[in-house]
């Protein structure tokens, strides 16, 4: 196996680590919602906060299409019993910036940086693009 | 041409699980009957499982990979692994009945391989036309 083949491979089998492209359009939000419910769940997530996890999943699902690339929206998630990162892969550097600044709602605010406990922009792997990276905790 | 779903997971049995809610979400965004997104997961469940049990050697992490396409009345679902390839296994630990119920349950199977010889089981369900023309605006 060449090391990129075996680095690819380690990426994929990541623990705990899902990672999914989905068309943006009305596929997104059920399976973001569903994906994400899914892995907070089996990390033992209390409810009230998995429905905060998922009205962050509501607020990338109605503005990411804005910025999907090739009509599709890439994201990972992986989480623990404290804490998950959602990844929203594929962006630029000014789309992940955009994106969260589009979540702001009259009277409530941003509702992404209200409910995350980090939210952070980075470059990605291969430093083409960059990764909005949002990180919730369980308690 | 992209599929309009793709999920890269590691092959670990709580994974499948993941598979499962993300494939309900496919059925929630483009109306398909309760009954055959049944068939259609148990169909998936039984692929995944193949992967999980018999795709790489014991105690060995890889990956598991789904591609998910509705083109006109066909809803099509490819799973995929790194690992070793479709083959007989005497000390097989399962009933050997997976291929079989998912040819039973879809329209058309397909065992084989991808250009970097990656293990595919494609599998191609048939949707009512109904559902086929009220989605094709949607994608």
């Amino acid at each position: 196996m060449s090391g990129q083949a075996a680095g690819e491979r380690a990426q994929a089998t990541e623990r705990n680590v899902a990672r999914v492209r989905v068309a943006a359009g009305p596929l997104l939000g059920p399976v973001l919602a569903r994906v994400v419910s899914m892995t907070l769940a089996r990390a033992d997530w209390p409810v009230d906060r998995l429905d905060d996890a998922l009205l962050v999943c509501d607020a990338l699902s109605a503005h990411a299409p804005a910025y999907a690339g090739a009509g599709r929206f890439a994201f990972s998630v992986n989480a623990n019993e404290r804490e998950a990162e959602l990844r929203v892969l594929e962006l630029t550097a000014g789309e992940a910036a955009a994106l969260v600044r589009d979540t702001m709602l009259p009277v409530v605010g941003n509702v992404i940086e209200r409910l995350a406990a980090v939210v952070s922009v980075e470059p990605d792997e291969r430093g083409e693009g960059s990764e909005l990276v949002l990180v919730l905790n369980s308690r | 041409m992209m599929p309009d779903m793709e999920l890269a997971l590691a092959a670990r049995a709580e994974n499948i699980a993941i598979v499962r809610h993300a494939l309900g979400g496919f059925g929630e965004a483009f109306a398909v009957p309760e009954s055959k997104l049944s068939d259609i997961r148990l169909a998936v469940t039984e692929a995944c499982a193949n992967v999980v049990v018999h795709a790489y050697p014991d105690g060995e992490d890889g990956p598991m990979e789904v591609l998910a396409s509705l083109r006109g009345n066909e809803l099509t679902v490819l799973v995929r692994d790194w690992g070793a390839g479709i083959r007989p296994r005497p000390d097989s630990p399962g009933l050997g009945l997976g291929l079989s119920l998912i040819a039973s349950l879809a329209a058309r199977v397909q065992l084989g391989h991808d250009d970097a010889e990656h293990t595919e089981v494609r599998m191609t369900f048939a949707l009512d036309e109904e559902i086929a023309s009220m989605n094709s605006e949607l994608l």
